[in-house]
């Protein structure tokens, strides 16, 4: 008899505390029309951005100087990564995504069937700064090197003579040091490590049969201070973040680059925009079309970041600006749909 | 006396008994207790001494505006502060005041006082001890698939309801623990003598099992606060923005409720990381860890004020 009951009353505690918990939050949202998507909001507007963190400091600081000129638009700015950008971005929840990337064709396809439509717009270069410690002999890799470091098939390599064979066997001919190999670099979630890939594994692994992935075991870590931290703890380290994170640590090496061409570049603000540099990667910004059209916050803050924004953010931020080509293209295409 | 006991063994007490007793493990002992105290208070020393250090360029300079400002993308603007986080951290902490804490205590007072102790009692108590281990993040993907995505129709999708919310869940099994505990602890004549004076049940845990358990109650709720003011991890899974939100709500404006929000641990994660870029993040960093230290102390003042009125009176 007092078994049944026992049941009864925690069942009943529980029903309590999902009813005051529904009760709460259905009172909270009475108080506020406003949902969480932007495309119910008026003249005032609300613009919801997420995606690559790279890029969220640029589009926080078009806001903010947006801001002194259109003070009653409310732009809300994350950053948890490029991939996780266009999920929510696909899934209609944010007006604009940021990415350090070009959008992938599933990610495209997703958009597609859920009918966001959206445009594509460049608005900066980052470069991808390749680093070691800085009593390092080494001065310049190519991508056969860091391939060979770097990629699928140097999973378990400890010294960096470990992938001399490697590296050979690809056609390099640079000599690596006989010594500790400790690499440090971006997790898979950012949207470095998918430029990387892109940039340096990709090619080769597909023409070998590979994967298109690094080896597994390196230090991943989502902060790239770490990542620069790591670099500096050792003389024979090798990592890769973001020019702009690079360009700031002052104890770290930061080698040239041999795109392929016998020609060693060093990563600099001008190598990067004019393309010379190999390891360069443009930063977009995609707004949903169909709330530029609804939204005229949306299509206010994205004139904006066009015009005088873009360029200025850009700078501040440490990426690098688009050449005068690459600026009048992206202003036209905004301008075609505008 | 004589008979019982061997001559060797008399000797040795009376040896003991004269001389001046020289308990050298116990002073050792003793020893390493203190030592263990003070490595504790060390420790904190060292972590606020180093955070005021670290955050003095703003704590000193220009605290007023830190604590009225915003997320900015530069260090060196003037308007850069910690207000949403604070207005958010409150609300979090309002949240899980108003839900975690009755609900928990209503439930532990089911628990100990009337639940029947049978094996479904024991099988529900086991399972909220484990609950109270369960990692944060795993907190947040509920908050993410029940209160952000299921409910987003009440909460409003991503905003300072379904956090709130989250958080509450969260600390709720730790409430129950430790209040079932101080129930526990209340010696049984106290509820025994009521009933035996004619009290009904409700009347003997209202008027004195509650009241003398009061100290212990509030010291878990005062312990879970601090926990939910300063979890970060589930947060970021319910989407608390790092980078800009756009409005700078008062401190009592309900609108924010179903609004975006960032709170404190949040703030102090991205900045940190933004120091990467702009050296000038981390004195901020360090700044917002300070203002998050002094909130939680003030929080928990509170509580101990309340503590000692109970216990005062319970005496």
């Amino acid at each position: 008899m007092t078994r049944p009951r026992g049941g009864f009353g925690i069942v009943a505690v529980l029903v309590a505390t999902a009813l005051v918990a529904a009760a709460c939050g259905g009172g909270g949202s009475d108080q506020s029309a406003e949902g969480g998507s932007g495309d119910s909001s008026g003249a005032a507007g609300e613009v919801n951005i997420s995606g690559s963190s790279t890029v969220e400091p640029v589009s926080v600081r078009v806001a903010e100087l947006f801001e002194s000129v259109n003070p009653d638009v409310i732009v809300n700015v994350d950053g948890p990564g490029t991939g996780d950008g266009f999920v929510l971005f696909c899934d209609g929840e944010t007006d604009i995504s940021d990415a350090s990337r070009a959008i992938k064709d599933s990610e495209a396809q997703n958009c597609a069937s859920n009918g966001v439509d959206y445009l594509e717009l460049k608005i900066g270069i980052d470069g991808l700064a390749v680093m070691t410690g800085p009593g390092n002999p080494l001065e310049c890799l190519n991508l056969a090197d860091l391939y060979a470091l770097t990629g699928p098939e140097s999973t378990g390599f400890t010294n960096w003579t470990d992938a001399q064979a490697l590296a050979a066997e690809l056609g390099s001919d640079t000599v690596f040091p006989d010594a500790r190999l400790d690499i440090f670099g971006p997790g898979e979630e950012s949207g470095t490590f998918d430029t990387f890939v892109e940039f340096v594994i990709d090619g080769t692994a597909e023409a070998r049969g590979r994967d298109g992935t690094t080896r597994p075991d390196y230090n991943a870590n989502a902060d790239d201070n770490v990542i620069v931290q790591g670099v500096e703890s050792s003389d024979t380290s090798l990592g890769w973040v973001g020019f702009a994170f690079a360009a700031n640590a002052p104890d770290v090496k930061l080698l040239r680059i041999d795109g392929g061409d016998g020609n060693c570049v060093a990563p600099t603000a001008e190598t990067i925009a004019s393309g010379e540099y190999p390891l360069s990667r443009p930063l977009f910004i995609y707004p949903n079309t169909a709330r530029v059209a609804s939204n005229p916050g949306v299509k206010a803050y994205v004139d904006f970041y066009m015009g005088e924004g873009m360029d200025e953010a850009v700078a501040e931020v440490g990426y690098v600006p688009l050449s005068d080509e690459a600026r009048a293209e992206t202003r036209a295409a905004w301008q075609a749909t505008s | 006396m004589v008979g019982i006991l061997d001559s060797r063994t008399r000797d040795r007490v009376e040896v003991r008994l004269n001389t001046r007793r020289r308990d050298l493990r116990g002073t050792v002992f003793v020893a390493a207790l203190q030592f263990a105290l003070l490595l504790a208070l060390l420790v904190l020393t060292v972590l606020l001494v180093d955070a005021v250090r670290d955050g003095w360029g703003i704590l000193g300079s220009r605290l007023g505006s830190f604590l009225s400002g915003t997320l900015r993308s530069g260090s060196a603007d003037p308007t850069l502060g910690v207000h949403q986080g604070l207005v958010g951290t409150f609300w979090l902490a309002v949240f899980v005041a108003t839900l975690a804490f009755p609900v928990g205590i209503g439930a532990a007072v089911y628990l100990v006082e009337y639940a029947p102790d049978n094996r479904f009692t024991r099988f529900v108590e086991l399972n909220i001890r484990n609950l109270a281990g369960v990692p944060s993040v795993v907190y947040g993907l509920l908050g993410l698939f029940l209160f952000v995505k299921g409910l987003d129709g009440f909460t409003g999708g991503r905003t300072l309801a379904s956090a709130g919310l989250t958080l509450a869940i969260l600390v709720m099994p730790i409430v129950v623990i430790t209040a079932s505990e101080a129930i526990r602890a209340v010696p049984a004549g106290y509820s025994e003598a009521a009933l035996g004076l004619g009290a009904t049940r409700w009347d003997a845990i209202r008027t004195q099992v509650l009241p003398a358990a009061a100290p212990g109650i509030l010291t878990g709720t005062l312990l879970s606060m601090s926990r939910a003011v300063g979890e970060a991890a589930p947060l970021i899974l319910v989407g608390a923005v790092t980078g800009r939100l756009g409005r700078n709500p008062g401190l009592l404006d309900t609108d924010q409720i179903t609004s975006k929000f960032t709170a404190m641990p949040i703030v102090i994660t991205q900045w940190v990381k933004n120091s990467g870029r702009d050296q000038g993040f981390s004195t901020a960093a360090a700044a917002a860890i300070v203002v998050l230290l002094v909130f939680v102390l003030a929080l928990n003042s509170v509580a101990i004020v309340l503590r000692n009125r109970f216990e005062s009176r319970s005496r």
